[in-house]
């Protein structure tokens, strides 16, 4: 009678343990049995009721109880704590979407633009702005490109409707290189800034040209500044965003703000150099012009060119998001489909 | 500019492989595009800069060659002899303005026979893509690629006599050019004419009328310079791009002009016959000689290599420059084909050209450390950083706009800025609102079936004066929902939305909350910080969305300047302390009349109960079947607390009555 007892007991309290998920629970359930006035107390106190005979038994009988659901408990304090719940359902299904506030994305352009700034900024850089509209001195004349002459083809501008009564002619920057005139105008070297920012140019949209795009300005000017610096600086700033892997080439070019002037290559990124549809054959992709300031600029803007040097450099923000996402063309950065802006 | 292996190897004596020397005319500043092998010769594909002219000639390409590759230049200027004309034809040259034309030279070649070339000048001619026409056409051609310098051979038997005018087209005049084309021309362009009418245009094409063809017997060949920006005009004017005008207008020297003019000379007798009868040459023969002085240091402080004279000097002489050295300093004699070369940094470049830039060192310079208070760069970055937290993605739109859109959004057309020479009718305007643009955007997203759009742009927006200013725009259509610290609320109200990504872009930036009033003119609302008015809330019209496909959507939009926002974001901050006592809740329903604003709540709670009042939550507000037509529910909380000691509910609950009470009366509530 008292075995029959006493297992039901146990199957009672085995039953009760499983659907048990928390201390809280484990610990009503273990007062309801072991508690001094729990089941098994009830139990016990029967004991002095019983026959003489059949009292040692039943206290044997009991204790043993004790034992078993004592180790119960404590196998389920164990089973908790290590979070095994063996055989049975995850409380959770964590293959469902997880759930978190949405967060917007940068622009992939913004993002280049503030890695590509970062760079300098650590070289001891500020960042600057300045603006679209401009006139006709600071984006030609100041930068020693003559008003007639082939190499302002590369530069090709929109002009705008002049305001009333006025001579002056204005336009929408096509290049950032202005902005070197303005803060050159109104500060004194020594002078080490990057320029960010929209610049324009008639040109025929299609993948891989916009009559609208963004370029980083640098300008660097200083006693001592040399074409060595140059490369110095570009050279950190190619690797950090490019990877410390590459390989650079500075060639000789044109441009008429400064002298010398380099346009600057770096291996190509996607085939390694063993040439591609981006890179051609040439295995090179061109990612900047750069060069010392002509002293045409330096006397334009007022500082004595026999004492500063400096050098300046611009490059696409559009083309270094190209090669460095993969992306193959332009309008893509411009028509802001949210599957196109959320993948970077 | 194609050019050929062994053309070059005619004038310079390399042993260089054609990939060996791209290779070394790119590193020194003559970019070879591409090196194509075909019909067992060598074509570069050449890019050559607006700086360059010299360039623009397998012989000015060959000193290049020579000096990259330590190769000895093979030119040889010959003189050429004239025959004693047999009769008196001699050739009458004016020039009305010699800033237009500082050189013509004119050779009289009699008794030619025009017929096809010969193989070898024919396949040159085609593999750097120019089409063979016949013998003397192709030795003018033949001797431009050579020399740079553009040749014209006219029929001399069709002009009115042999006297040349150089001369700016009258008003009205006319000429069909060798193309077939009929040319109005006018005073800005400049002719060659003989007695009676233009006969070429100058330096860029020839007339029809005069052209050399297989009849013709003698000829008239010139040999000009003309002023570059006139050639530049002119050919801007008249639509026309030829090899000749693309040399012309980058400039070509006298010695250029008289050695090539000698050099197709003989070259059309040696193959076509006839004899030189006469050769004239009216305006600047001289040739000036420029010299520069370069001063050793001023080579190490522009290029930071230490560069030993000797050197430079060998680099200079190699390139064709006359150089006499002394102590500190190197006099350069400017050859005249280096038209280019003006100062001294210009010599510079040429010793760091053929130095090569890759032997320069690299050196990441010292730059002096600037003083660094925030700049606007950093505080857009903040704001860009706030509001994409917020679930608002970024965009990047076109500042250029077309009427249509301005139209669209009801901007007065007269009043925005604009373009003197749009690309196209698309972007003829400079947008005066950044909202127009990014629903734009927000429609392609609402097309793709995208549920919610939330976009903004820090981007420019331009004034009829030509002013620009930095904005910042903001788009939302769709159903988000938002969890809040008292709950998951779901967003119909485009309006408050607008508001409260504002709100936490203000706040973020340390900025006092700015003042959101109703404006009467667009139904909307206008942002003002500190009484100015700094931006809009639209919801923008049905019209415009349905001309650009979006139906059934409500889109909000808002428009706030940065300017100033730019000039106040983020200040100095200072700690509040926060109170350490804990705060009683009171929660009140009620319904009220719609017209009754959340503030006059607020406002009225908080004049009931005073300091002991900390904040009105509002948890829920619920209009439907239970509420009366015209009536809101509103469940607010109601936080007390004193940051000096814990309150009692014996104090809060008479005072909480008060504002129940003060809810009836004043608001006529309905507590429930
Ligand atoms: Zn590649």
């Amino acid at each position: 009678m008292g075995n029959t007892n006493c297992e039901e007991i146990k199957q009672q309290a085995e039953q009760e343990l499983i659907s048990v998920s928390d201390k809280q629970a484990l610990e009503a359930l273990r007062v309801k049995y072991l508690g001094r006035k729990g089941l098994l107390a009830q139990l016990m106190s029967v004991i002095p009721s019983l026959p003489v005979e059949e009292r040692a038994a039943f206290g044997q009988a009991a204790n043993v109880l004790k034992n078993e659901l004592a180790e119960l408990f404590d196998q389920k304090q164990k089973d908790m704590v290590s979070g095994a719940h063996k055989g049975n359902q995850a409380a959770v299904d964590i293959s469902m979407p997880g759930i978190a506030c949405d967060i917007g994305n940068l622009h992939p352009i913004t993002q280049v633009i503030d890695e590509i700034c970062n760079v300098f900024s650590r070289m001891g850089f500020s960042i600057e702005d300045g603006p679209e509209i401009e006139t006709e001195f600071n984006n030609f004349t100041g930068l020693n490109i003559p008003l007639d002459h082939p190499s302002r083809d590369a530069f090709d501008t929109f002009y705008l409707k002049p305001n009333a009564g006025s001579n002056e002619k204005l336009l929408l920057r096509s290049h950032t290189s202005p902005a070197q005139v303005r803060l050159m105008k109104s500060r004194k070297p020594a002078l080490s800034v990057v320029v960010p920012g929209r610049v324009y140019r008639p040109d025929a949209v299609d993948a891989s040209h916009s009559f609208m795009f963004h370029q980083v300005e640098g300008l660097v000017v200083d006693k001592h500044i040399t074409l060595a610096h140059l490369k110095g600086a570009l050279e950190e700033f190619a690797k950090a965003v490019f990877g410390k892997h590459i390989t650079m080439r500075f060639r000789p070019h044109f441009f008429p703000f400064t002298e010398p002037s380099v346009e600057v290559d770096i291996s190509c990124i996607i085939c390694q150099g063993k040439g591609c549809s981006v890179c051609g054959k040439k295995k090179w992709l061109e990612i900047l012009g750069a060069g010392m300031v002509h002293p045409n600029v330096f006397k334009h803007v007022g500082y004595n060119h026999k004492i500063y040097s400096g050098f300046a450099f611009g490059m696409g923000v559009e083309r270094i998001a190209m090669l460095k996402y993969g992306i193959d063309d332009i309008r893509l950065f411009f028509e802001n489909d949210l599957r196109f802006l959320k993948q970077f | 500019m194609k050019l050929i292996y062994n053309w070059l190897k005619d004038f310079v004596g390399i042993k260089t492989s054609p990939l060996e020397l791209a290779r070394r005319l790119t590193m020194a500043g003559l970019e070879v595009k591409a090196v194509e092998e075909k019909d067992g010769d060598f074509v570069f594909e050449i890019e050559i800069t607006s700086n360059r002219p010299d360039w623009l000639s397998v012989i000015g390409v060959a000193r290049e060659a020579a000096a990259v590759t330590n190769s000895k230049l093979k030119i040889k200027n010959e003189k050429i002899k004239i025959q004693k004309p047999k009769e008196n034809q001699g050739v009458k040259i004016t020039i009305e303005d010699k800033k237009d034309c500082s050189l013509y030279t004119a050779k009289i070649i009699k008794g030619v026979s025009v017929g096809v070339s010969p193989e070898w000048l024919k396949k040159r001619l085609e593999l750097i893509g120019c089409r063979s026409i016949n013998n003397v056409v192709d030795i003018t051609n033949y001797a431009m690629f050579t020399y740079g310098e553009p040749l014209h051979a006219f029929d001399a038997d069709k002009l009115a006599s042999y006297e040349i005018e150089v001369r700016r087209a009258n008003a009205g005049e006319q000429l069909v050019t060798i193309d077939g084309v009929f040319r109005k021309l006018d005073k800005d362009i400049l002719v060659i004419a003989d007695k009676q009418q233009a006969q070429a245009v100058a330096g860029i094409m020839g007339g029809k009328s005069t052209e050399v063809t297989a009849s013709t017997r003698n000829i008239l060949l010139e040999a000009a310079i003309f002023d570059p920006v006139l050639i530049r005009r002119a050919r801007r004017k008249l639509g026309m791009q030829t090899d000749s005008s693309y040399r012309f207008e980058r400039g070509i020297d006298t010695q250029t002009a008289l050695v090539s003019s000698d050099y197709a000379a003989r070259m059309i007798i040696q193959l076509a016959g006839g004899n030189l009868i006469c050769a004239r040459e009216k305006g600047a023969t001289k040739i000036l000689k420029k010299t520069i002085s370069v001063n050793y240091s001023s080579v190490q402080r522009i290029l930071g290599a230490s560069i030993s004279p000797a050197l430079m000097k060998n680099i200079l002489a190699a390139l064709g420059f006359g150089v006499k050295g002394s102590k500190t300093c190197f006099s350069v004699t400017v050859p005249s084909a280096r038209q280019d070369v003006e100062e001294e940094v210009d010599l510079i470049e040429e010793i760091a050209r053929i130095f090569g830039i890759e032997n320069i060192p690299a050196e990441v310079p010292y730059v002096k450390p600037q003083p660094r208070a925030r700049t606007r760069f950093d505080i857009i970055s903040k704001t860009k950083n706030i509001l994409i937290a917020q679930g608002v993605n970024e965009a990047i739109t076109y500042t250029l706009i077309d009427r249509k859109l301005l139209e669209l959004f009801s901007w007065p057309v007269d009043e925005a800025a604009r373009l003197v020479n749009p690309l196209s009718e698309e972007q003829e305007f400079l947008r005066p609102c950044i909202i127009a643009s990014l629903v734009r955007a927000a429609a392609l997203n609402l097309k793709q079936k995208q549920p919610l759009v939330e976009l903004f742009e820090v981007g420019k927006i331009y004034t009829a004066g030509n002013n620009e200013e930095l904005v910042l725009g903001l788009v939302l259509c769709g159903k988000k929902s938002v969890v809040t610290q008292e709950a998951v609320v779901n967003i119909k109200e485009g309006f408050l939305r607008l508001k409260g990504i504002i709100q936490n872009l203000f706040s973020g930036l340390g900025i006092a909350q700015p003042e959101i009033l109703f404006n009467e003119t667009t139904a909307g609302f206008k942002v003002k910080l500190n009484s100015k008015e700094i931006g809009q809330f639209v919801k923008v019209s049905s019209a415009a969305l349905e001309a650009m496909d979006v139906k059934y959507q409500e889109v909000y939009a808002a428009q706030i300047s940065l300017e100033e926002i730019l000039m106040q974001a983020l200040p100095e901050k200072k700690f509040v302390p926060v109170s350490i006592f804990p705060a009683i809740c009171r929660d009140i329903s009620f319904v009220v009349q719609e017209n009754i604003s959340f503030k006059q709540i607020t406002d009225l709670a908080h004049k009931t109960a005073g300091l002991l009042l900390e904040q009105v939550k509002i948890t829920d507000i619920y209009r439907g079947k239970q509420i009366p037509q015209g009536c809101k529910n509103f469940t607010v909380s109601c936080v007390y607390r004193l940051p000096n000691r814990t309150l009692t509910d014996l104090e809060v609950s008479p005072i909480h009555a008060c504002v129940v009470q003060a809810l009836t009366q004043a608001l006529s509530a309905q507590i429930r």
